[in-house]
């Protein structure tokens, strides 16, 4: 019976003890006060809250290409960030922190995100964003999560870290153009912006949200 | 007040965000939002650290985020209560219902098995949106491109069949 508990030895701790543990560990850390990373995801959940890019129908509506919003929105994003972050990094003011290729893994990994973005319409930034706002069956794709994160955690030295294969290094774009580092971080920033600005841009609204604004401020009907 | 900000606000705001995140008076770290999962699993069934390497290896990013967490569902809610005023109970998206069925269980379900694979994707691919797409090709990564590219293939591919959208507008 005890091998198909996972769980069984306690450890004395209760979830709230365990909390308070996850909060220390960010006072220990050199990564910004437990204040600043609380209001890094307070501006992120506004964002994300206000343009609206958690709904159903805009990731799931951008899977049917009915909207376009989440595309030109991360594009532009992407696009004003590389820029901005290039200049930083070779001023000293910010650093690497560049993900390793592991190509199975990426490959795999990168399948069962996009199908599964498809279907729930949501990815793990935007979801708690729609809990937040009430809606039950992203909490319910939530406890999927949970449950996905809990066997990917017990079965990760047996299954998943083999099938992510071996890392081929951290590559970034200006390592294939050398000597002219600075250039190609530019023209790629500029040329994702260019990208977010052309993508044509379509809207898939929600009657559930629009009905409760009055007719003259109904984006669908300007 | 209008109630949404049109997307290339959006666009800048976030891009903002993001380099104060990433800058030496911020946090000095990218912004990553789905290793906060396992180490959260981990928290609520109290998993043994000692026992699952995977623990350990996500500890700083998992708490990092854990913490980033509550403040995104903090801001999430008083932002869709006081400025967007779109927080309401659901079960079941509009479009779901335009585009698939009118079956709740049938949303349930597939939202539960879509979280599930979400997961154990974002952490095969070592990343998610958030991690990968916005911070990691920001930062002109390699993987991030590799897994934008999968990604959005698949994403529109799953879209294309998943749904019915013949003959609708």
């Amino acid at each position: 019976m005890a091998d198909l508990i996972f769980v069984v030895e306690e450890s004395n701790t209760t979830v709230v003890d365990r909390i308070f543990k996850m909060v220390e560990n960010v006072i220990h850390m050199e990564h910004g006060s437990v204040a600043l990373v609380f209001l890094i995801g307070v501006i992120f959940g506004g964002i994300i809250q206000y343009t609206r890019v958690d709904k159903f129908e805009k990731i799931a509506g951008f899977s049917m290409l009915k909207d376009t919003i989440i595309p030109k929105m991360l594009f532009l994003t992407v696009g004003i960030t590389s820029i901005g972050l290039y200049f930083m990094i070779d001023a000293g003011q910010a650093h690497y922190h560049v993900k390793p290729i592991i190509l199975q893994g990426l490959i795999i990994g990168g399948i069962l995100f996009g199908v599964s973005m498809a279907i729930l319409g949501k990815c793990p930034g935007t979801g708690p964003v729609s809990i937040a706002e009430g809606r039950i069956d992203v909490l319910v794709g939530a406890i999927g999560g949970l449950l996905g994160g809990l066997v990917f955690t017990l079965y990760y030295d047996d299954f998943f870290k083999p099938l992510m294969g071996e890392s081929l290094g951290k590559t970034i774009l200006p390592d294939f153009f050398e000597g002219h580092e600075d250039m190609t971080a530019l023209i790629f920033g500029v040329v994702v912006i260019l990208i977010a600005i052309a993508i044509p841009k379509r809207e898939l609204f929600d009657e559930a949200d629009l009905c409760k604004l009055p007719d003259d401020q109904r984006p669908d009907k300007k | 007040m209008s109630n949404r900000l049109p997307w290339w606000v959006g666009g800048i705001l976030m891009s903002g965000l993001l380099l104060l995140t990433f800058s030496i008076y911020g946090a000095d770290r990218p912004i990553g939002a789905s290793t906060y999962v396992p180490y959260v699993a981990a928290l609520i069934f109290d998993l043994d650290p000692e026992k699952y390497s995977y623990i350990e290896h996500i500890k700083d990013s998992g708490s990092w985020e854990g913490v980033m967490l509550l403040g995104v569902l903090f801001g999430g809610f008083i932002t869709s209560v006081f400025i967007t005023k779109s927080f309401r109970f659901s079960l079941i998206p509009t479009a779901w219902k335009t585009y698939k069925n009118n079956s709740i269980l049938s949303r349930l379900l597939w939202s539960f098995f879509a979280g599930f694979i979400m997961i154990i994707g974002a952490r095969l691919a070592g990343g998610c949106t958030s991690g990968h797409f916005m911070s990691g090709m920001s930062q002109l990564a390699m993987s991030a491109m590799i897994f934008g590219g999968v990604v959005m293939i698949t994403l529109v591919v799953t879209g294309k069949y998943f749904y019915n959208t013949k003959g609708k507008k």
